[in-house]
């Protein structure tokens, strides 16, 4: 069953809140902003772009992101995909290889770095679930 | 006597043996153990009260040693420097428990002599075990007697007993090779005295050896729920009958770093591992839940899946995500193999580590049931009849776009 976003602020919203999580969380925060790989998150379907990059000295938490372009940061990695890839991605339902090779995501840049950030991004799967149970439980895939 | 006490004793840790029988158990004469203690060989024990579990494994640990041709000052030199350091009690308390023979572990149990035999050789102990055996071996044969009378086919016993006996080996033999590396031969290159070491080293195991029964148990329950999920799928998706008893059938994949001999030259062996070890921890952490890697052998893994869409898939994937020297090559092929000893046999796996030969860097090969079954989105250039080395038909091969969708 196809799992659908209410609106682009919902996503928005859910998204935003995946990042804080990444950001905040004291295992994955750190390992992410060490690894510095700037990426871009196009959402097609919502006509959406995330840019997240690690945190500079002075800005709160691991990472900081914008919904936009206009930023002053290249990225590195870039990846495009649906709001609904995305949304199984975060609860570990989408492989990143074989969306790829399904092309339901698509990848560009330095791409081994996104093969890098898969393991450090895993535990990202069981909070973003817990965040859906208690939030928005109609997004949840089982 | 508190429990901690009780469990102690049960576990015969605190039981000491008197000289002759300490010198059976090490396999060596009274008059050699003797003649040991007075030249300090066992300072760190204190042998006159009796004989405990640590000192009688070091008394074989010295017969062994004996045994390649080092003297005695050789020893004695290499346990004054440290290099030699003792056991913990807890490691080694069946040294000192009650022994059992054959007859006797048989008529306990109810398994018959060859049975136990069959099992003792299945796990992988020295034949001469079979003689020598302790009150936690006989235990062990107790739970192989209830599988046994519950029905589990002997064989399958003896499969699953080689595998847990090559698996646990494997478990043990890294732990000790790994305290070695990165704990005692720092310690040695430090000069810390031989004290320390033996003190750091006694820490060390205290705080370990109880983390890693509840660690392997627990590990062992999480992958048995994993493979009972990953049958009930396969018993779902495969034919009934369709295949010999021992058979499934399965995708099987081999992927290696090509250039991988050259860059040993060219970055030497320390870095050319950590190549290898980052290549392994990729595979394992992108690949697909319902596929896994079987074994390691040097830079080439071996990957299994019930799924051969998802499987070519994830190659393909895996490729367009290695981007940089040296650039893996992934083989895959379909067909029914023996599943023998946790492991997979037959002619279907040679075939697929031939086809994983035949790609260059950065390539998937496949064989024509794998085109079969993957998904309409990939595209397959045929590379035509190869003969393969070792088989004597021509197979058909076929090349993947691994630009996928990208």
């Amino acid at each position: 069953m196809t799992v659908q976003f209410d609106s682009t602020e919902q996503f928005r919203d859910v998204i935003d809140a995946v990042m804080t999580l990444m950001s905040e969380d004291p295992e994955m925060g750190p390992r992410l902003r060490h690894a510095d790989v700037p990426q871009r998150f196009e959402f097609d379907d919502m006509e959406l772009v995330v840019n997240a990059r690690a945190a500079r000295d002075g800005e709160q938490g691991n990472l900081y992101w914008e919904w936009s372009d206009k930023v002053d940061w290249e990225p590195k990695v870039k990846l495009t995909m649906s709001s609904e890839v995305a949304n199984l991605y975060f609860q570990g339902k989408e492989n990143v290889p074989v969306a790829i090779a399904r092309r339901r995501i698509m990848a560009g840049g330095d791409v081994k770095s996104a093969l890098e950030l898969i393991p450090i991004t895993k535990p990202v799967y069981g909070l973003y679930r817990s965040m859906l149970k208690a939030d928005y439980p109609q997004l949840l895939v089982t | 006597m508190d429990d901690e006490q009780s469990s102690e004793d049960q576990r015969g840790v605190s039981e000491r043996l008197a000289g002759a029988e300490a010198a059976e158990r090490a396999g060596v004469s009274l008059s050699t153990l003797r003649r040991w203690v007075a030249l300090g060989l066992f300072s760190k024990h204190d042998v006159g009260q009796g004989w405990g579990p640590s000192a009688i494994a070091q008394a074989r640990s010295l017969v062994k040693l004996r045994e390649r041709g080092y003297s005695i000052g050789q020893i004695q030199e290499a346990i004054d420097e440290g290099r030699i350091v003792g056991y913990a009690d807890e490691l080694v308390a069946e040294m000192v428990g009650e022994r059992f023979t054959l007859k006797e572990v048989a008529k306990q149990t109810k398994l018959k002599p060859e049975v136990i035999e069959e099992l003792i050789a299945a796990i992988g102990l020295p034949s001469g075990a079979t003689e020598d055996l302790g009150a936690e071996d006989v235990e062990m044969f107790r739970h192989f007697a209830t599988a046994v009378e519950s029905g589990f086919p002997r064989d399958a016993l003896l499969q699953t007993v080689r595998v847990y006996g090559q698996a646990i080996s494997k478990i043990a033999d890294a732990e000790v090779r790994l305290v070695h590396l990165h704990v005692h031969e720092p310690l040695l290159r430090d000069g810390v005295s031989s004290e320390l070491i033996a003190e750091q080293m006694d820490e060390i195991t205290e705080e370990l050896l109880p983390l890693f029964s509840p660690v392997i148990d627990h590990l062992h329950r999480r992958f048995l729920n994993h493979f009972v999920e990953q049958d009930i799928v396969g018993h779902m998706e495969s034919e009934v009958g369709g295949g010999e008893i021992g058979q499934v059938r399965v995708a099987i994949a081999f992927a290696d770093l090509a250039g991988y001999t050259q860059l040993t030259e060219e970055v030497g062996d320390e870095e050319a591992a950590g190549i290898v070890e980052r290549f392994v921890a990729n595979v394992n952490q992108s690949l697909p839940d319902e596929a896994r890697i079987l074994k390691t052998i040097g830079d080439e893994v071996m990957i299994v899946s019930p799924d051969a869409a998802s499987l070519i898939d994830w190659a393909v994937g895996f490729q367009f995500l290695s981007s940089e020297r040296p650039l893996p090559r992934i083989g895959i092929h379909v067909g029914n193999v023996v599943f023998r000893d946790g492991d997979y046999f037959g002619r279907e796996v040679n075939l697929a580590a031939r086809v994983a030969a035949r790609a260059a860097a950065g390539e998937v090969l496949v064989t024509w049931p794998v085109v079969e079954m993957a998904g309409k989105h990939l595209e397959f250039e045929r590379i035509g009849e190869v003969q393969l080395k070792g088989f004597n038909r021509a197979t058909e091969l076929f090349l993947v776009d691994s630009a996928g969708g990208n």
